[in-house]
């Protein structure tokens, strides 16, 4: 890697060589990412697969007098980015003129990007690193007898470099690592089959979970699984986990995307300023947190990102908007090309939120598509554990969860402290009133 | 034609000695087998929204997977570029799954002839530029003067054309072209407050000669503006277990996810599979015979040959209810000691194949349709889908309705919202009681994800009723 400072400014003069060269009737952008890295998984105490990877994308987009073209190659030899700009010059002239199309024209990245906090390259050798993803696995079969078989322990690292450039002067670039560690385990019972995982992922190979507890938690998750019943059909309230909840937020996330706003195919249109979720509830976007896995200091076309209350005592502050997006709605780009680090708080979240649930549903696992963006509609398929009086009674199984989001949003009644650091959405778990359980 | 063929073997001076080298440096003595892909991905797509044409994308992929394999262990690399010297370090790289080896002297075959499923060309080049925009806004014209309570039209339009070389230790040198299209249509209606949606589409392996110009696209029109005014209509549904009859051709979502899965053989080499030691007993009801059949001409998840440069068959998965065996790929069926079956796919030369499905789908039963609407006192009828998701492990399936009526003695009632289906694969086939006649296969618009691959396939099946199946509806 330690070419790399030298490949980037490379690419840099030749882009710039480029476009100096080409037509200046036309507008440029170029996106440009190189990732190199590898994937070990070991299973039943062997390597299975070790894959190598090393990816390199440029993408182009032109604009003329509001036409906008696009195209990418994964060779970057001049003679592929010319034709790739060729390709998307000839596909600009082809297209509807539309003035809202453009190159941002403010507020854009203008430099290298260090001490983000999220580059931690490190040499690691394959062997240890074999040794580690087996040691995973173990650590899973050893936790309990029960686990009988696994889909093995995976690792996965990648360095990654980002660059952008475009004709009006912007250009930025910055590093990343990702670092990741993962097992899935398998118990059976009365010759019935369960599977669960866990995982760990970082920017810094040193701050990931031990080995042991990831494959260990991979196990108790899998055998608390083991006996799972169905249910009666039901109207109860649910404690979402932390990773469900993360999905729902996902949801709404995606709903009030500009381009589900413009393109009005969104349950949320003509919303801000109104009341989405309960007064006690925070949804902040944080593009800056050290070690975040979505943190960046700029969006896919080099604006700025932007600290920003997206929910503020439970009202829809903004819309998530890119250049285009804001102008065909006639307001302020928000640095949204890109959604970087989302943190969902409560002014009072509470520490036992399963214990203190008297009758209902705790869900640890959706599956399927069925939440519908236009509408808000809500219904998936659901696992989970039914709770009575604070406790565990048995795993549920074959149910379907069904609701709308608005309303769920609406009949939040709890957040939980419990919040999950892995992911892009950073949330705790999220107990919601009156949602329909399917079951036999 | 074959890009890879004409343009990178003669550009990068690639004769069959220096490919020779590449293999061998991949596959020393200890290692069983080693394979390179060589892939060149030339796809675009055009999409109108807002009644413009305003954005287009152009995307050339290319390099070549390098895989060593030795039992149940594959290295894996691969490189961006044809260049020999990248090859070769690609080829060293992949061999690291093992110590160390004494070189092995390997032979590249003669062509292998291949039995052509689809013309070996590029749909990219069949119509101009403007041809594509002009047609996506005649789309948006007619179904804008079709209805006043049109919100939003989404039309988009995409092409791919795929040239691959396949080469091999075992002396298979396999060039393919495939051309894959793919049209789709999403209409909103608004009346009043209430917005809904519709959508429709279809493609498969030509050029767009097949689609500009041709009825084709105004039927999709005129579809997805017909679910979208179901939808307008549509009530909240129940939930619950309940009969639910689902219609012919795209529903059969519901063997991909329900079976399909289940019955890919990496699951049942390495036992994780619901399905796993089955074979042989009844996993449906007699009335099923289900085959994943690779070999339909010009169809969505057709291929001349697999990944592995194996031809394509139709395999059966279930004969009368009785589950026959697994879909398998190179590795898996060599491991499991059964032939391949020409299921071995992966998503591009960066990915390692995987056994995968083409088109899935059920063979058609005795009875007329109406009469197994008829037979229903109290269910749903499901006749198109969103989607699904599987767990192998305990069989737990998923399945999303985007149109449903609710059936009322043997009538069908009212239109009802959306929503997720759950069963168990190997129990809901037994709960199959009647298979129509009225086999229909989808129209080309299916995608698989599996480890984060995709590949195009095809789903199919006649109307059928499942007895008992759990439904995701709001109402108790």
């Amino acid at each position: 890697m330690k070419n790399k400072d030298n490949s980037i400014s490379d690419y840099k003069n030749k882009l710039q060589k480029i476009i100096n060269k080409l037509d200046s009737k036309f507008d440029y952008e170029f996106n440009m990412s190189l990732s190199d890295g590898y994937s070990v998984t070991a299973r039943s105490s062997e390597v299975e697969n070790i894959e190598y990877h090393q990816d390199m994308a440029l993408n182009v987009s032109v604009y003329k007098d509001y036409q906008k073209g696009s195209a990418s190659t994964n060779d970057l030899s001049e003679k592929s980015i010319q034709q790739a700009i060729e390709k998307a010059q000839n596909i600009s002239i082809n297209t509807q003129a539309d003035d809202c199309q453009g190159l941002p024209e403010s507020q854009y990245t203008t430099q290298k990007w260090e001490d983000m906090d999220i580059y931690y390259p490190k040499t690691l050798d394959i062997k240890n690193i074999i040794d580690l993803t087996k040691d995973c696995e173990s650590s899973a079969f050893q936790k309990d007898k029960r686990v009988t078989n696994s889909e093995g322990s995976s690792f996965t690292f990648s360095d990654n470099t980002h660059m952008i450039l475009n004709s009006n002067g912007a250009y930025g670039t910055f590093d990343s690592t990702d670092y990741s560690l993962s097992c899935i385990a398998l118990a059976e019972q009365n010759k019935l089959m369960e599977r669960d995982y866990w995982y760990s992922s970082t920017r810094d190979f040193d701050a990931l979970e031990s080995s042991k507890h990831i494959g260990e938690k991979a196990a108790e998750r899998v055998i608390a699984r083991l006996g799972a019943k169905t249910i009666k059909t039901r109207v109860c309230p649910v404690l979402f986990s932390p990773e469900m909840t993360s999905s729902l937020i996902s949801s709404f996330l995606s709903a009030i995307n500009g381009s589900s706003i413009y393109k009005k195919s969104s349950f949320l249109i003509d919303k801000i300023d109104k009341k989405i979720f309960p007064d006690f509830v925070n949804i902040q976007e944080d593009p800056s947190l050290s070690n975040g896995s979505a943190t960046r200091p700029y969006d896919s076309e080099g604006v700025l990102t932007q600290k920003k209350d997206i929910i503020k005592d439970g009202i829809l502050k903004t819309y998530l908007l890119d250049t285009y997006a804001a102008r065909k709605l006639k307001s302020k780009c928000t640095g949204n090309g890109v959604l970087t680090n989302i943190l969902v708080s409560s002014k009072k979240p509470e520490a036992n939120l399963l214990q203190n649930m008297t009758d209902g549903l705790y869900i640890t696992d959706m599956m399927g598509s069925g939440a519908n963006s236009l509408t808000g509609d809500y219904s998936r398929g659901a696992f989970g554990y039914l709770i009575k009086n604070g406790e565990i009674q048995y795993p549920v199984t074959e149910i379907t969860v069904a609701s709308n989001l608005l309303q769920m949003f609406e009949n939040i009644v709890s957040l939980g402290d419990d919040v999950d650091n892995r992911n892009r959405i950073r949330t705790g778990s999220m107990l919601i009133d009156n949602i329909t359980i399917g079951g036999t | 034609m074959n890009f890879i063929k004409d343009h990178i073997i003669s550009s990068y001076d690639l004769s069959d000695g220096k490919l020779e080298n590449v293999l061998s440096a991949a596959c020393p003595t200890n290692i069983d087998f080693a394979d390179l892909y060589f892939q060149y991905t030339n796809s675009e797509s055009w999409q109108l929204e807002d009644g413009i044409v305003k954005n287009g994308s152009s995307n050339i992929d290319s390099g070549v997977g390098i895989r060593s394999v030795s039992g149940d262990k594959t290295g894996f690399s691969y490189s961006n570029n044809f260049q020999y010297e990248n090859l070769l370090s690609a080829a060293n790289t992949s061999k690291c799954i093992v110590n160390s080896g004494q070189d092995k002297e390997i032979k590249i075959g003669t062509e292998k002839e291949i039995r052509r499923l689809y013309e070996p060309i590029s749909p990219l080049s069949y119509k101009e530029d403007n041809a594509k925009v002009e047609f996506l806004k005649d789309i948006d014209k007619y179904i804008r003067s079709k209805d006043n309570r049109v919100d939003q039209v989404i039309v988009s339009l995409a092409g791919v054309y795929d040239s691959i070389l396949i080469l091999n230790t075992d002396g298979i040198k396999a060039f393919d072209d495939r051309p894959l299209v793919r049209f789709s249509v999403m209409v909103i209606l608004k009346v009043g407050d209430r917005r809904e949606r519709g959508s429709a589409g279809g493609g498969g392996r030509y050029t767009y000669e097949e689609i500009i110009g041709k009825k084709f696209g105004y039927e999709f029109a005129d579809e997805a503006l017909r679910q979208a005014t179901v939808n307008l209509e549509a009530v909240d549904g129940k939930a619950g277990a309940m009969t639910v009859v689902l219609g012919p051709g795209w529903p059969g979502v519901l063997l991909h996810e329900a079976i399909g899965h289940g019955l890919e053989g990496d699951f049942n080499r390495k036992k994780t599979s619901a399905f796993s030691d089955l074979i042989g007993k009844q996993v449906a009801s007699n009335q099923c015979t289900i085959v994943d059949d690779g070999t339909i001409s010009k169809r969505r998840g057709s291929l001349s040959i697999d990944d592995e440069g194996c031809e394509t068959k139709c395999n059966t998965l279930i004969e009368n209810g009785i589950l026959k065996g697994y879909m398998q790929d190179k590795i898996n069926s060599k491991l499991m000691n059964v032939d391949p079956t020409g299921n071995g796919r992966r998503e591009s030369y960066a990915c390692l194949p995987m056994p995968r499905m083409t088109n899935t789908f059920m063979l058609p039963g005795e009875y007329n349709p109406k009469e197994i609407i008829e037979s229903v006192q109290d269910g749903i009828y499901a006749v198109n889908f969103s989607g699904g998701q599987v767990d192998i492990t305990n069989g737990q399936f998923v399945f999303t309705a985007s149109e449903a009526y609710t059936i009322k003695k043997g009538k069908i009632q009212e239109p009802i919202k959306g929503m997720t289906l759950i069963g168990n694969g190997p129990e809901v086939l037994k709960k199959v009681s009647m298979v129509g006649n009225d086999l229909k296969l989808d129209d080309g618009v299916g995608t698989c994800g599996k480890d984060g691959q995709s590949v195009p396939v095809g789903v199919g099946q006649p109307t059928l009723k499942i007895d008992e199946i759990t439904v995701g509806g709001t109402q108790v």
